[in-house]
């Protein structure tokens, strides 16, 4: 069982991912063709992982509603919606789920006027906080805060056509591009090399931790238990 | 005395709820008027449907959501609550039906086997699709508790697989080409004006300046990650090394903060856009 | 009233201000005539607009809206400005997402674009998905899906997002694989262009632009100057940018002025916080040493 369980599914990944890792430096059909069928199976699972994930998020909230755990009266919305949308999906203004596809129907309206609205609206409400947060958090109390304000001022100013005006008027028509070259610079030199930095430390701890898996030594995406 | 407290809390949840009654009324009355009251030429008000009405009660029902959306600036509240759950089911609704069936599903699975327009091709998907639609039902038994562990297979196979192509994708692409852009810059200056008198107004502009951004991104480079990678003492030159690394961050840092607000303000103009132009229909 | 009670009293009335003042400077255009803001395009957006402009027509231009409803504000416009500079090039788009959620707002913008192409141009013949653009549409799989297309697009897609075969679509002639494209753009919200320049661009060949939320636009800089990235629009002023280069008029260069304002708000704002606490610690040192 224990062969079963853990060290067979072991094996399979350090195979899988050493298959995958040769692929990519033989250039030939048989490789290609490798690849083809690999990241096909990878598209076709995708379908039944996206059914796990919504699935299992219906699930935590129908389990909240029949414990009647606190602030379960709010989950009954979450079926509720969740049970429309599928419902006019299926229903596809007639036709049925193997049908056409019907562009104009009742979950084309549910998508327009209630998901957009409220995805759109949640993020936007972060202007607020973040405008509030500048004013009672952004000090320049050393010189690392100083760096950090003055080059979020350059590129808040410069990243916005306002400056252009501004510029011309402090420094002459001919110097229009004062305050967007400064954000531009700021960009493009000291962001630029600091987020390389971040990329080339992200890629070596990315590798690591995909010797890790091909090893056997990273083992959490199988789950608890043996 | 022990009463006051309670008192006056019940005197401000009863002014919340008069004054969301009264916005309640507001709204619905705007919304009257900005969707269906139409003035005429006789400068009369009469009531229409309009062309589309299943989109003007929609605009009226996503304006609606949205001001209760923004009531949470002013705190978390049941109203809020509602609105975010039914978001939540609304988009795993559609998840499930367009993602998982319409664009998954469907095609790569049911219709490649049940519709496939020839024996031979109905063989070849069998042959093909077989092995993965296995995996994926061996995935689902995750939601087993008994037989979870088979799941272990496909995402044995899936991670396995990723975790083999992403090394050598990675070296290429985030380790060797950005490494190589780093030195690149002193290269593409120096070679095509090597003739060019030193310190001249040209000299500068070709090769001075260019060779001067290449220094200053190298150095914020490698300062920034002496300053991850290095775990000695950051004291002495380690440590100036590895102080001039977080300067470097904190303009990065600044950079994107600068970005993020810019960003944010970007997705408040986008509903203030549609409350303005399509639920109150004041064109700009 | 005990002390911290007032300054958190206080503290919300500055909240409040906060949010009517950001509320104000938002809404404040739509109802002022402003002059209009005179801007040079940031040299990022026009690369990307001349490389865009220096394909043939009938060349293929992919356009993946990596994105859902929560970007669409910088988004959208972004989508719409390079869509209809492809139609009125005569390019032929090919759209389609990583992220299953913006599907039909993706289909709407394309639907839009196409009809005001046609509008813009005065067109007889409407644009014909399957003839003049395609609209691919999701697919599971994400860096999987790159590889995948970049082996087999038609074999990725076997149906666009209308169910029309993809085999014989007109549309799509001499295009299988992925560097078969003469240019793929990324409107990335999220990590997707680190997906498609490893496992896309520098795997198969083909040149890659992006269009970033401004969130992710610093980001995309070592790219931009590696040349793993051609072009590079950044928030809704590379939106406004690009609408600018294709003269659309467009959401983006609308909002420039209210994007303009709260800018000038905030720094307004963290100004006045830093001299108000320079001050305070000027006096406080004044009394410890007068």
């Amino acid at each position: 069982m224990f062969f079963k369980r853990l060290t067979l599914p072991l094996i399979i990944v350090f195979a899988i991912g050493m298959a995958g890792f040769v692929q990519y430096y033989v250039p030939h059909p048989w490789s290609d063709a490798f690849q083809e069928e690999m990241t096909t199976w990878f598209r076709v699972i995708g379908g039944f992982a996206l059914f796990l994930g919504a699935y299992s998020l219906l699930h935590m909230h129908v389990t909240r509603i029949r414990r009647a755990a606190p602030g379960w009266g709010y989950s009954v919305f979450v079926f509720i919606g969740a049970a429309a949308m599928i419902a006019v999906g299926l229903y596809n203004d007639g036709k049925g789920p193997l049908g056409p596809d019907q562009q104009k129907d009742w979950f084309d309206w549910g998508y327009r006027w209630v998901f957009v609205p409220c995805q759109a609206t949640i993020f936007s409400i972060l202007a607020f906080f973040i405008a509030s947060a500048a004013f009672r958090t952004f000090r320049a109390r050393n010189a690392a805060a100083v760096m950090l304000l003055v080059a979020a001022i350059i590129v808040m100013f410069g990243r916005v056509p306002i400056n252009e005006g501004v510029s011309g008027w402090l420094f002459g028509q001919d110097h229009r591009q004062v305050f967007s070259g400064a954000a531009t610079v700021v960009n493009e030199y000291p962001n630029m090399a600091a987020k390389r930095a971040i990329i080339l430390g992200v890629s070596l701890g990315a590798i690591a931790q995909s010797l890790r898996i091909l090893f056997g030594i990273e083992r959490s995406y199988l789950g608890g238990g043996d | 005395m022990s009463d006051a407290p309670a008192k006056s809390r019940n005197l401000k949840s009863s002014i919340e709820m008069g004054v969301v009654a009264l916005l309640v009324v507001v709204f619905m009355v705007v919304s009257l008027f900005a969707q269906f009251i139409v003035q005429d030429a006789g400068r009369h008000f009469h009531f229409t449907w309009g062309a589309d009405p299943r989109k003007s009660i929609g605009i009226i029902i996503a304006a609606g959501l949205t001001l209760v959306m923004y009531s949470f600036l002013y705190r978390d509240n049941a109203f809020f609550k509602v609105a975010e759950n039914l978001y939540v089911g609304v988009a795993l609704g559609y998840t499930m039906i367009m993602a998982c069936w319409r664009q998954a599903l469907r095609p790569d699975v049911y219709e490649t086997l049940f519709y496939a327009p020839t024996a031979a091709a109905f063989w070849n998907a069998a042959l093909h699709r077989a092995m993965p639609i296995l995996l994926g039902i061996l995935l689902i038994t995750r939601l087993s508790r008994k037989y979870g562990w088979l799941s272990r297979y496909s995402y044995a196979i899936m991670v396995g697989w990723g975790a083999g192509v992403t090394i050598p994708l990675t070296v290429n692409s985030f380790l060797f080409q950005q490494l190589y852009a780093s030195v690149a810059p002193f290269q593409d200056a120096v070679a095509p004006h090597a003739a060019m008198t030193a310190f001249s107004g040209a000299w500068f502009m070709n090769i001075g300046l260019p060779v001067l951004g290449a220094v200053v991104v190298m150095v914020g480079t490698v300062a920034v990650l002496f300053y991850f990678f290095f775990s000695i003492e950051h004291k002495g030159a380690g440590g100036a090394v590895s102080w001039l690394g977080i300067l470097f961050l904190m303009v990065a840092f600044g950079a994107s903060f600068g970005y993020t607000v810019m960003g944010r303000i970007s997705l408040l103009i986008g509903r203030i856009n549609f409350l303005l132009n399509d639920w109150l229909r004041i064109s700009t | 009233m005990s002390e911290s009670s007032a300054a958190s009293r206080g503290m919300t009335i500055a909240r409040w201000v906060i949010y009517a003042l950001v509320a104000l400077t938002v809404v404040l255009p739509y109802f002022v005539v402003f002059p209009t803001l005179k801007y040079k395009v940031s040299p990022e957006s026009a690369k990307l607009f001349d490389k865009v402009n220096s394909l043939k027509p009938g060349a293929h231009v992919m356009i993946a809206f990596d994105y859902d409803p929560a970007s669409s504000a910088e988004l959208d416009p972004m989508g719409r400005a390079i869509l209809l500079h492809c139609f009125k090039k005569g390019l032929i788009p090919v759209v389609m997402t990583h992220w299953s959620s913006g599907l039909d707002n993706d289909r709407k913008i394309l639907a839009e674009t196409a009809a005001r192409a046609q509008e813009d141009m005065k067109r007889q013949e409407p644009f014909v998905s399957g003839r003049d653009y395609v609209f691919l549409g999701f697919r599971p799989g994400y860096s999987n899906l790159v590889l995948n297309m970049g082996e087999n697009l038609k074999g990725s897609f076997d149906k666009d997002f209308y169910g029309q075969p993809t085999a014989a679509m007109s549309a799509l002639q001499g295009v299988s694989q992925l560097k078969d494209l003469d240019l793929v753009i990324d409107l990335a919200a999220g990590a997707s262009v680190e997906v498609w320049i490893a496992f896309g661009s520098d795997r198969f060949h083909f040149p890659l632009g992006v269009g970033s939320v401004a969130v992710q636009a610093p980001n995309i800089y070592p790219y931009l100057q590696s040349g793993q990235v051609c072009g590079l629009l950044g928030g809704l002023r590379g939106a406004a940018d690009y609408e600018q280069l294709v003269d659309a008029n467009g959401a983006a260069m609308r909002s420039m002025w209210s994007q303009s304002l709260a800018h000038v708000l905030i720094i307004g704002l963290i100004l006045f916080a830093n001299a108000r606490m320079l001050l305070a610690r000027y006096r406080r040192t004044g009394k410890a040493t007068g």
